[in-house]
This record gives structure tokens, sequence and C-alpha cells, in this order.
């Protein structure tokens, strides 16, 4: 172990049986001298032997106990224990290729004016089930159009310098619990600040999950209502201070969602013309949606475009949803925050391990 | 002895791997060797609440490996004031500990079948180890440091 280590690859898990022994490995192909950086895995209360496997490849395993606090604070934990110059965030179900960490920390030591740098999913999935295939289509989709100097500085891998990390505050442990989201606002935060995120479209990693349909409506939910609920309305509070404009910006989502509903609702009126009428909302919906329908065909061809249709369908609408809860229970019960005993913890200053979670983004 | 270290070992039997490996080793400390030690009390007190987080460091050394007292020192300055477990997790049976237990007085020793791989060590001394924070050590290859007088080695 040397002192001198360049970067620190830091890794969160909780549950990760499935995918992590596949993840740690492709780290450790990375075309990079072993002496040269630290693999450091954080295990979030698994309930399996994820501390274990772990512990066959890296240099350091944390084991939290008590709760489960979430990816953004298992990050955290790992980047206090961190020695690098560089910090790498790689999730427990992507998979680097072996250029992928030597390219970022090329990227950032050659380019000082870069402060942090992100990859993205790549057009294969480890999973060969039509649902993971979406999934990693999409998200592969999204990123790709949204490359540029904006990112998600977390997920699915990502790079950063580490006095950068520390002085930026850290990941938003105090609301991002759950959904993948943290790292979006952290790139968000970052920019705020001053600071220069590349997300690179060149820089791609293999998402390991194996998604099904319940876990993805789970995930897309989790997304949109936090996104609805906190980031969003952050978000749009800053982009648009005006009281009129704002109030009506905050009543899009969920009308919305509330229109798409009705549309759909509509077309299954048993009218003579019913089949027209849900022909004609399907292809609105294909028509708003075309540059990803195009993509998948493109990636996956005709066939599958038209067979994860419906699936894309129905995952706009649980984000739909999801949307709306956010934004009702922005307003009723206001932004994500952890639970009483914790806030309370945070209050009076306890100090204990593992660490009562901070708000260090706010 | 189980076979292990090799492609076929899958996540799905390596919980039953460990199960046999756990019959066939012991934790002892140096000054009690041959009294049967196993630290499982320990391992179940991770969870009660603590100020500080339990530190832990395992230096692995399958069969032919040593350690240098330079890398150990270094794994134990890492964590700097803290009291640190050192668990030594060994394939066969170590020698030349006299150095071991002069650097690290208090540190135990799991001794694993001769011919138990780098991974199956540091996955077996992981179940054992009470650390919040663990920190794994792995040895080198005899030869590619015979001369720096190993600390501990295997035989």
């Amino acid at each position: 172990m040397s002192s001198s280590r360049v970067l620190s690859v830091i890794v969160p898990v909780r549950d990760g049986n499935a995918t992590l022994a596949r993840t740690l490995t492709a780290i450790l192909a990375s075309e990079l001298p072993r002496d040269d950086y630290e693999l450091i895995v954080v295990d979030d209360v698994s309930s399996d032997s994820s501390p274990e496997l772990a512990a066959r490849y890296a240099d350091t395993v944390v084991r939290l106990t008590a709760r489960k606090s979430g990816a953004a604070y298992a990050r955290n934990r790992g980047a206090e224990l961190a020695r690098g110059e560089f910090l790498a965030f790689v999730d427990a179900d992507a998979m680097v290729r072996p250029h992928t960490l030597p390219r970022m920390l090329g990227i950032l030591s050659d380019h000082p004016v870069l402060d942090a740098v992100s990859a993205s999913h790549d057009q294969t999935a480890g999973a060969n089930n039509i649902v993971s295939q979406y999934w990693n289509l999409l998200l592969h989709f999204g990123e790709q159009r949204h490359a540029g100097t904006s990112g998600n500085v977390a997920s699915p891998c990502a790079m950063i310098r580490r006095h950068v990390f520390l002085s930026a505050g850290m990941y938003d442990e105090w609301r991002f619990e759950t959904a993948r989201l943290e790292g979006i606002e952290f790139a968000q935060r970052l920019e705020d600040a001053g600071r220069t995120v590349l997300s690179s479209k060149d820089l791609a990693i293999t998402g390991l999950k194996r998604w099904n349909l319940r876990s993805l409506s789970r995930e897309v939910w989790d997304r949109s209502a936090l996104l609805a609920r906190s980031l969003g309305y952050q978000r749009t509070r800053v982009a648009v201070p005006s009281d009129v404009v704002f109030t009506l910006s905050r009543a899009l989502a969920p009308a919305m969602a509330v229109l798409f509903f009705l549309a759909i609702s509509a077309a299954f009126v048993p009218t003579p013309s019913a089949s027209i009428k849900a022909a004609i909302v399907l292809m609105g919906a294909v028509a708003l949606n075309f540059p990803a329908y195009l993509s998948f065909a493109r990636a996956r061809g005709i066939l599958f475009a038209i067979a994860v249709a419906p699936l894309h369908m129905l995952m706009q609408a649980v984000n739909g949803l999801g949307l709306c809860a956010g934004w009702v229970l922005r307003d009723a019960v206001g932004d994500r925050e952890p639970d009483a005993a914790t806030q309370a913890y945070a209050e009076v200053g306890v100090e204990i391990w593992p660490p009562v979670p901070r708000a260090s983004g706010r | 002895m189980v076979p292990v270290g090799t492609e076929a070992n899958s996540n799905s039997d390596r919980a039953a791997q460990a199960h046999e490996f756990a019959d066939a080793m012991v934790m002892e400390k140096p000054e009690d060797r041959g009294t049967l030690g196993p630290i499982f009390d320990r391992a179940k007190n991770r969870a009660e609440p603590r100020r500080t987080p339990r530190v832990s460091l395992i230096v692995v050394l399958p069969e032919n490996h040593v350690v240098s007292p330079d890398r150990l020192a270094e794994g134990l300055r890492a964590h700097g004031n803290q009291d640190v477990d050192v668990v030594v997790a060994c394939a066969g049976q170590p020698t030349n500990l006299s150095a071991l237990q002069r650097s690290v007085g208090d540190a135990q020793f799991l001794l694993a079948p001769a011919g138990t791989s780098t991974e199956d060590l540091r996955e077996l001394a992981m179940r054992q180890v009470p650390g919040d924070i663990v920190t794994l050590l792995s040895g080198a290859l005899l030869p590619a440091i015979v001369a720096e007088s190993p600390l501990v080695m295997t035989s």
C-alpha cells in the first residue's frame, strides 16, 4: 500500500453479489499500474455477502451498519478515507473498460481547467433480457444527447479531483438516499461554483444490472418523484425566479402527465372510432419519442424498437405519475429529508459511527 | 482440503467453501498458540453504537509470500493513532513470527490449509475481523523481496 497513489477508486455497494465481482475484476483489469490506485468498496448494509466478496479484490472495505443510507452517503465515506489525488466513483453494477479509468485520469491530468469527467453507458447490457437492454439503451440515448459540459458526477462512472470534491461539500447525502440523482445535483453545484465538468461521449461503461419490470418501474418512480420533489424544484427555482412563471412551470409537469392520461383514456372510449383515436394517440406518443425509437432501431433493429414501444410508454406513464407524486409531496410535506431521529442526531451533533448524514449540498 | 482459487469457483458455491474452510482453520494469538480463539463474538459487536469506527488490518499471506516490515508499518500508519486489529491470514503454517510479534504484539493469526488462494484468504479473513474499516494488505511472492529480510512468511 503506497501513500503516494494517484487515484482512489470508490465503489458503493448494497446487495451486489450478482454484479460486484465483474465490476471489481474490470477495475483491476484497467490499464493502470496497480500501485497507482487504491480500490475502496463501501458496503451500505448489505444483506448478502457483498463485503466478503469485495474483500477478494479491494484494498479497503468499509462496512456501514445500522441503517441503509444510500450511494451518496457511501461514496462520501469512501472519499473520506481516500488518499488519491483523484477520486473515481464506479457503480457496483457498472463494468469499466480497460482504458476507461486511464483515459479519465489522462483527461484530468492534461487539462487542469477540467475538474471532473463522467462516463456514459454504452449500447450493450450485461443482462440480455429485453427490459435491461431497453433501459441501458435509454440511458445511453439520454447521456449521449446531453453529453458536453454537464454531467452526472457519480453514476455510472465519474472522476473528480479530490480537493474539488471535498471543497464542494461532497454529495448531498441528506436528500439523496434513494434514486441515482446525487451526481446530477453535484454536477450542478460544481458548475454553480465555476467548476468545469465534462460529460464524455467517448468514455463508456457497460451496465450489468439485470432489470425486470418491477425493479425498473421502481427506479423510474424514485427518480421522477425525487426529481420533482427536490432536484427539479431547486433547478426550477433557480432558473425561473419570476413568481408567475415559476408557478406555471411547477404546474407544467403534472399538467402534461394528466393530459397524457386523459388522451390515453379517451382512446379507449368504446365508440366506432376508438381504434382510430387509439392510433392517433399512439402515433402522437411515438412521434414525441421518435428520436428515442430511432436510436433503439439503429442499435438493435426495427423489431426491437417496436417490441420495446409498450415498455417505453409504460415507463413514461410511471415517470408522469412519479413527477405528479413528487410535486404533491413537495407541496404537502416539503423537500426530501431524513427521518426525525437522524435530523435530531444531526442537530445535536452527536459523534457516532457511522456518522449521521450531513446536508452538505445545501 | 478444498480446492480453491480456480475459475470454477462461482459465487454460488463460495459460501459452501467458506463453511468447509471454517472447519479447517483456527484463529490464534501468537502468545497462546494452540488455543482456539474464534472471534465471531467480536464481529457481532460491530453493530453496537460507537463514536469512532473500528479498524482492522488483514495481512494476506498465501504460500511462499512475505510481507516486509515497511509495508506493514505503512498499513498501520495509514490509520493514525487509531487502535487497529491486526489479523494475519496465512495459507499453511507460518514461520519466523518473532519479528511480527515484536512489531504487532496482539496480532491474531488465521491459519487456512496450505494451498488456499489469496482471494479465499481475503474472504475468509473478512468474515472474521470485527472492523468497520478493513484494510487488506497482500504479501509479495517470496523470491521477489527475499533480500528484504521478510517479517513473516509461510512455508
